[in-house]
């Protein structure tokens, strides 16, 4: 560098507002890569496709089939999030430390349960729907299984996290006026852990549509099916007319929540925005006790037999070839994985902030950015996956731009929703001092929320880790790819390995994404 | 004292050195109740420093953000140095840029450094390479350090993050940012609150000591035994400029009369 001391390599350093643009230097070598990749066979597909948009089919046989398809799927994805809160708020409960160590004085249960909950979460619903698929056959309880597995484990560690989070104060203090273990608990801890656990429930509904869709994709009913249907047979204009249904049942939902959380004063999600915490108790009740009639008469249309579930079907007989097993390229697919989370995690964390920030100028901007991000929220990753395969070669940077693009849509929600509720003030100083509206944008906000929403983009990765299952389809995208094969397949013995291989590596993906949040955020 | 050296203005901002700086003419804003502000005329020349006092909620802060451009009037006009706000976006920031505004709550950027922060000011004249170059290197750190010495803060700072300053040091840092910007408008909104007398004194000052050539300052404060180094002082009462004159004039009778509550 130049002869000047303050100029050296020393003294370079990335102040917070850079820090969630650098991923976006992903795509620069996306960008030269990606004419290589590309066939140009199918523009006028695409084409057609996005043209479609503009004229969904009309026809009422259409309109109906996707009408019915989307009341499975929302049934389905009802059903799923209601059996995983339940099912999540007892292992939470049970999983918690501060629990324990008030029942009986040690927290070494909670770290059992804790490591044991770690499995059902490591596999992505997908692959738990198909592996049920397997054992149980095609019944509409398996994708409501499939949904409440995972989701189960993954709301009881939140659970846990924010009970164990709470100040234990008036707890101890209840116990030491000899309130027995049980209801001290109840009532130092219950009304704070309220409003977590509502935010929370209510964004993991809009996961569980999201899920119920992708489910249906692979075959497992609802809408989704129609949608992967419509698209391999070109029907764009009758895929468009399920996809409109779904983006409206989606947005309604959405903002049907976002009144919810602002009418109870929940906080929002990762403490992106902090409001302050209030209380709608008795709402929140009469909320819950009208959704159990609502559930029963869901579940009685879906036919979901619980009695069902205790009947297996036989599997096709198979021998164990273990050496075979072991002789499958281990490094090169783990790495592919790897690789191909850490590309599709780099691409959706940066691009969000850096469209956002071209946006910046224009109101209308900010609307588009809506629109686009909802449709990548929604729009199942190997629908965009199949889509770019007309016009780009299969493998995992095919791949990668299919999770990526769906993260995004998630991502970008919620840089949004932190942009928003960002204090105002330094942005306002910088304009009033004559600094463009990118700039001031840029200097003034995204200081203060570059962060945390790096540490939201983490745990993202690890979110991405587990998915990278769903773009399998797409073919040469790593442990994903053979998975589904070995699932269709009926490989048993690959299948075992894949699946332990995916157990072992999302556990590690979480614990390190967890650090670098930790890090994040105590920085 | 270490001169900062005025960097080349546009010429179309510059007028006439008699041409005022800020005028405001019949300017209303209107509120929930009662209009914010109502028929607000105001006029202030190169060099003069103006105080505008009255009590909480009488329009102080409102005044300074239609003055500084953050607040659109219902009615009447603003003129900088004699040209309305620009149309043009780049005009428009152009015209910004040679307003500089010391808020109550001095709006630093918490996460960056001091000298990040004083470059902050620079915005309206960089483009993207130097901001963003910016947060990765040390820049202009002799104008930096110049603009930190007028303000009694060691160049020993520049580095060290905003989080790490006292109150005191973080009142300077923001009047630093204030000269790094090189503004000829200095509004400052109810600088001194939360200062205690020494720190208040020596801020106003400071402050005082900037409005000078061609430079003019208007402070709004709650203090009016801190008139004295000011040239006019300007009472505003329910949104209404009732008092525009000598700080001479702001004694007595009048002085009880602004501040008495409302019936």
């Amino acid at each position: 560098m130049t002869a000047s001391a303050a100029w050296s390599w020393r003294a370079l350093r990335l102040a917070p507002p850079l820090l969630p643009l650098l991923p976006a230097l992903a795509w620069l070598p996306v960008l030269w890569v990606l004419p290589g990749l590309s066939h140009g066979g199918g523009w006028g597909l695409i084409g057609q496709f996005a043209a479609a948009a503009f004229s969904p089919s009309l026809d009422p046989l259409v309109l109906g089939s996707a009408f019915s398809g989307l009341g499975v799927t929302v049934g389905i994805a009802l059903l799923g999030w209601a059996f995983s809160l339940v099912l999540g708020l007892l292992g939470g409960v049970l999983s918690s430390r501060t629990v324990w160590r008030t029942a009986c004085g040690s927290a070494l249960p909670a770290e059992l349960i804790r490591r044991l909950l770690a499995v059902p979460r490591a596999l992505h619903e997908l692959l738990w729907g198909l592996l049920l698929l397997q054992w149980l056959g095609l019944q509409p309880a398996v994708a409501v299984l499939a949904i409440t597995i995972p989701y189960a484990a993954l709301v009881a560690r939140v659970v846990s996290d924010l009970l164990d989070a709470l100040p234990t104060s008036g707890l101890e203090a209840l116990r030491l006026a000899g309130a027995p273990a049980g209801p001290a608990l109840l009532t130092a801890l219950g009304p704070a852990l309220q409003p977590g656990v509502i935010s929370y429930g209510g964004y993991r509904l809009e996961c569980a549509l999201r899920s119920a869709t992708l489910l249906g994709v692979f075959g497992l009913g609802g809408l989704g099916t129609d949608l992967r249907l419509t698209l391999q047979s070109l029907q764009f204009r009758e895929l468009w007319s399920g996809l409109w249904m779904l983006l409206l049942v989606m947005l309604a939902l959405e903002a049907l929540l976002r009144v919810l959380r602002q009418r109870w004063a929940m906080p929002a999600r990762f403490g992106l925005s902090s409001r302050s915490v209030g209380r709608g108790g008795r709402e929140v009740l009469l909320g819950a006790l009208l959704l159990l009639p609502l559930l029963l008469l869901v579940a009685v249309a879906l036919g979901v037999n619980p009695l069902q579930l205790g009947t297996f079907q036989s599997l096709p007989p198979w021998t164990a070839d273990w050496p075979a097993v072991a002789a499958l390229p281990w490094p090169s697919l783990i790495g592919t994985t790897l690789g191909l989370t850490l590309l599709a995690a780099a691409l959706a964390v940066g691009t969000a902030p850096l469209l956002l920030l071209l946006m910046a100028p224009w109101p209308w901007g900010r609307l588009l950015l809506q629109a686009v991000w909802a449709l990548g929220r929604l729009w199942p990753p190997p629908l965009t996956a199949l889509l770019l395969l007309f016009v780009l070669q299969p493998g995992v940077l095919t791949a990668a731009l299919a999770l990526a693009f769906h993260n995004l849509g998630v991502l970008g929600r919620l840089l949004l929703e932190a942009e928003e509720s960002a204090p105002l003030q330094a942005e306002e100083a910088l304009t009033a001092a004559g600094a463009g509206p990118r700039l001031a944008l840029f200097y003034g906000r995204f200081s203060a929320l570059a962060r945390s929403y790096l540490a939201y983009g983490a745990y993202r990765a690890d979110v991405i880790l587990r998915e990278t299952v769903v773009v399998g389809l797409v073919g040469a995208a790593g442990l994903g790819s053979l998975l589904l094969e070995a699932l269709s397949s009926f490989a048993i013995d690959q299948l075992i390995a894949l699946v332990a291989v995916y157990v072992v590596l999302t556990l590690m993906g979480e614990d390190l994404s967890d650090r670098l949040r930790r890090r994040l955020l105590a920085a | 004292m270490v001169p900062v050296r005025l960097q080349s203005e546009p010429p179309a901002l510059i007028s006439s050195p008699d041409c005022p700086l800020l005028e405001l003419r019949g300017i209303r804003v209107p509120g929930r109740t009662a209009a914010r502000l109502d028929d607000v005329s105001l006029q202030l020349r190169p060099g003069e420093r103006v105080a505008l006092v009255g009590p909480s909620g009488a329009g102080k802060s409102t005044l300074l953000a239609v003055a500084n451009g953050l607040l659109n009037p219902e009615a009447g006009q603003v003129f900088w140095n004699g040209v309305a706000p620009a149309r043009s976006r780049s005009r428009r920031r152009r015209q910004q840029a040679l307003i500089g505004t010391l808020w109550q709550d001095l709006r630093l950027i918490e996460e960056l450094t001091v000298q990040q922060n004083l470059n902050a000011a620079r915005l309206a004249r960089w483009g993207w390479p130097r901001a963003l170059l910016n947060l990765v290197l040390p820049l202009e750190t002799a104008a930096n350090t110049a603009a930190l010495a007028r303000v009694d803060l060691s160049a020993g700072l520049l580095e060290q993050p905003v989080t790490a300053l006292s109150g005191g040091q973080r009142q300077r840092l923001a009047l630093a940012r204030l000269l790094r910007q090189e503004p000829l408008l200095l509004l400052a909104d109810e600088p001194l609150a939360h200062l205690d007398p020494r720190l208040a004194r020596e801020l106003l000052a400071l402050l005082l000591e900037q409005a000078s050539g061609r430079r003019a300052l208007l402070l709004s404060l709650h203090r009016p035994d801190l008139l004295d180094g000011f040239d006019r002082v300007v009472a505003l009462r329910q949104g209404r400029v009732v008092l525009d004159a000598a700080p001479s004039a702001l004694a007595g009778p009048q002085l009880a009369s602004l501040y008495r509550s409302e019936p």
